[in-house]
């Protein structure tokens, strides 16, 4: 049923692109960008400029989850560090991501991850902030259970307040999935000549709009196959 | 002496709560605590397990000062769903305990399945506590309490939130395991009948700030019914004497 919607589109599209009221220079015609991208998708480009982008994305979510959680778990069990730390994390966090571009080129080089750690930087922040409130929010009485059965502090972390947490955590890493992905793209349009928003910029300028959609309508596609994977299942 | 309080007090900021108990608890001895809401039986209770500060005075476990929970002292919570891990099944709550004291998990199995038995919970092992009765986590969190192995049992008023009939047989099946595995018992209740029912001796609190009022000794035979000894004429008078102090 959801695909109606987006079928009515494309099939509108192709009528006035072929009526020439779309600028075919632009808007290309959906007909054409499924063929440009059955072409990719066949040599193997388009697969492995999603392995590229995907990966330096997962990176990113892997780097950013394994510092926001443990961070935002400290943070939200010892109020004192939160207090210490609340105005070095209220400074960093406005800078915008795609400003360390610049700061990340010169560290990482042309690389994956040069993408990467730009687009943890970015993730870091929802999970940090999901995961301080989360395990803040966990019920102060399964501490006591921890520590009432002799759980040294690590341990009361792991087996009751993460477990206890963790479904305000997952929200967050969802959330922060779609901004890796985002995030990763970006950087490849603005500078780094690899992946899908590299591929797109070349299109671009080999003024190829049927490639350019394609590109497009695949990061869609496979952003929101994403998404499903990570979402909760009924 | 197992379990003591010497000019125990504490104070939540500049309102004390507690002031000046002196109260010992002896071997195997089930001791009932009573007293009006607002009166620090709770307090007393968390203070005992190391939970709650002291301000003066000391809470002694075997003449050693309590200073924080120790795993000889097991606390069961009157809010068990609070208690328990709801990502846990039945068996996996009862397993925390053993995780705690290092015991292999080749183990765990052949160690929980007597507690659940004991505890009448042997057909839901698999289950998760938001798929049993209140009367059925609060004997997952008994089950859990006693797979510590404590020689302690602090239990902050366990049956309040249960019906009449759940709560009869909790007590029952309560005072029969204390007896038999020779546990010390620190009982928190509201409950006056309740407290005489289950107790070798009750302690009356009297509120603002929490202090005792009186202690008395209860010689009730054992083990103890639930129509034979709350109608022995024996238990009516401890009610009379003792019910005042529930008065406000």
């Amino acid at each position: 049923m959801g695909a109606a919607f987006p079928l009515a589109v494309l099939a509108l599209w192709e009528v006035l692109a072929r009526a020439g009221i779309l600028s075919e220079d632009g808007f290309s015609r959906p007909s054409r960008f499924f063929v440009a991208g059955a072409k990719a998708l066949a040599d193997g480009t388009l697969l492995s400029q999603t392995f590229e982008t995907f990966s330096a994305a997962a990176q990113a979510l892997l780097i950013a989850t394994l510092a926001g959680v443990a961070l935002g778990a400290l943070l939200g069990l010892f109020r004192p560090l939160e207090r210490a730390l609340q105005l070095t994390i209220d400074a960093l966090r406005p800078i915008p991501s795609v400003a360390l571009i610049p700061l990340s080129l010169l560290i990482f080089g042309f690389s994956r991850g040069m993408s990467a750690a730009v687009a943890a930087f970015a993730c870091f922040w929802p999970i940090l902030i999901v995961t301080t409130a989360a395990v803040r929010g966990v019920d102060r009485r399964l501490i006591e259970v921890g520590r009432l059965l002799g759980f040294p502090l690590p341990k009361i972390v792991l087996k009751l307040a993460l477990p206890a947490a963790l479904p305000g955590i997952l929200v967050g890493i969802r959330v922060a999935a779609g901004i890796a992905i985002v995030v990763t793209v970006t950087t490849e349009i603005v500078t780094n000549p690899r992946g899908l928003g590299h591929a797109m910029t070349m299109a671009a300028e080999g003024l190829q709009p049927d490639l350019v959609w394609a590109t497009l309508l695949w990061i869609g596609v496979v952003g929101w196959a994403v998404n499903w994977a990570m979402g909760p299942k009924r | 002496m197992v379990l003591e309080a010497r000019n125990l007090s504490v104070s939540f900021g500049a309102q004390p709560v507690l002031r000046d108990i002196d109260l010992t608890v002896a071997e195997h001895e089930f001791v009932c605590v009573v007293g009006p809401s607002g009166c620090g039986k709770t307090t007393l209770l968390r203070a005992l397990a190391g939970l709650t500060p002291i301000s003066s005075g000391s809470a002694l476990f075997k003449g050693r000062p309590v200073t924080g929970p120790q795993t000889e002292l097991a606390v069961v919570f009157q809010d068990y769903a609070r208690a328990l891990l709801p990502w846990r099944t039945v068996a996996g709550n009862v397993a925390l305990a053993l995780e705690a004291r290092h015991i292999p998990s080749s183990e765990h199995a052949a160690r929980i399945a007597p507690l659940l038995a004991k505890l009448g919970l042997s057909a839901d092992g698999d289950k998760f506590p938001s798929q049993l009765s209140g009367g059925m986590q609060q004997r997952l969190q008994i089950a859990r309490c006693l797979a510590q192995e404590p020689e302690v049992l602090l239990m902050d008023e366990p049956f309040g939130s249960l019906d009449a009939i759940t709560r009869q047989q909790l007590q029952d099946e309560v005072a029969r395991m204390a007896k038999d595995d020779k546990r010390t018992v620190l009982f928190i209740t509201h409950d006056l009948e309740e407290a005489i029912y289950l107790g070798d001796r009750v302690v009356a609190l009297a509120p603002r700030p929490g202090r005792i009022a009186e202690i008395v000794d209860i010689a009730l035979p054992r083990p103890r019914a639930q129509l034979a000894t709350r109608e022995d004429p024996r238990f009516l008078e401890y009610r009379h004497r003792l019910f005042r102090h529930l008065e406000h």
